[in-house]
């Protein structure tokens, strides 16, 4: 935890001041967490701060401060499904669509040839965007939470108060999904890319 | 069984770099730092949603009086005309017709009686 509880208590019984601290120490983990969520960073300011709005007219739904987080990380991934449902744009563009220079560039970033500037991070996300386009806007969350974000399985059920086995189940396919469609992008590059003759 | 193998080797191959891609994407994507108006926005954005549901609240509360003085009208409208009704005869529109009928027959049929003129004894 990030804050006391009692600060959660206090911004729970409508004190602004508590509110904003609570905002304060969240703000930045919560923005980071949606920007890998949604991957547009032009956009993340916004989604973060409907999530703090629905915590702030939410809070008192909140039952304890005990489950502040969680409860928190569910508002985070609720806001970033709602906008990648809004922005359900290029649903053809699936890895198979990627340009080649993005899946040369997502090879190249497996196998760690390159280096981390500013032009190449931006082709990391477009890549990973188009992969994960492929899947169902609560997969691409769940997957993301999951690989990218690094929560355990526990931590997920706590989250959206799912059995661990269901989102096993659901994780795997998802994944799934993703690796076949990398995998297919990767084939193709390879073909495009070979020698000529 | 050699193909086989080389598509598990691929598959293999194809996890390991998709794990790679996934930590590359998590460094691609730090935690980006708040703007400097990412606060006053917020507050801002509270505070027009809380002027949206006062107003709302107010034009619910407006309704709902509307709403108890349109009944109470309409209740003091169906009183007054069922005491209007009270002073009203009792009996049906047959009844009443009947009844007229009855006393127009009268009026025309009565037998007249001529007097004699007292002049003639």
């Amino acid at each position: 935890m990030l804050v006391e509880f009692e600060l959660i208590k206090r911004a729970q019984e409508g004190d602004g001041a508590a509110f904003n601290q609570l905002v304060l120490a969240y703000r930045k983990r919560i923005l980071g967490t949606i920007a890998r969520l949604i991957g547009h960073p032009e956009d993340v300011e916004d989604v973060g701060q409907e999530v703090f709005l629905r915590l702030y007219f939410s809070l008192d739904q909140l039952r304890s401060a005990e489950v502040f987080e969680p409860w928190l990380y569910r508002l985070t991934s609720n806001a970033a499904y709602d906008y990648l449902r809004k922005r359900r744009r290029r649903m053809e563009s699936r890895m198979a669509d990627l340009s080649e220079q993005q899946v040369v560039m997502a090879d190249a970033l497996a196998s760690e040839k390159v280096d981390r500037d500013e032009g190449r991070r931006k082709g990391i996300r477009e890549a990973v965007d188009s992969l994960l386009d492929g899947v169902s806007e609560e997969d691409r969350i769940l997957l993301t939470l999951k690989e990218v974000e690094g929560l355990s399985l526990k931590e997920l059920g706590t989250i959206y108060h799912v059995k661990e086995n269901a989102l096993k189940v659901r994780l795997f396919r998802a994944r799934q999904r993703v690796l076949k469609a990398f995998a297919t992008a990767r084939k193709r590059s390879v073909g495009t890319s070979g020698p000529r003759q | 069984m050699g193909h086989d193998k080389m598509d598990h080797d691929n598959m293999g191959s194809d996890e390991t770099r998709l794990n790679a891609l996934f930590a590359a994407y998590r460094d691609a994507c730090p935690d980006p730092e708040p703007s400097a108006n990412f606060m006053p926005q917020l507050w801002q954005k509270i505070e027009a949603r809380e002027q949206t549901s006062t107003v709302f609240g107010r034009l619910a509360r407006n309704l709902v009086t509307a709403a108890l003085a349109l009944s109470g009208i309409l209740g003091l409208a169906v009183s007054l005309s069922h005491s209007s009704m009270a002073s009203l005869p009792s009996e049906s529109y047959v009844e009443v017709l009947a009844e007229d009928q009855a006393r127009e027959s009268l009026d025309y049929f009565e037998p007249v009686r001529i007097e004699p003129a007292a002049d003639q004894h």
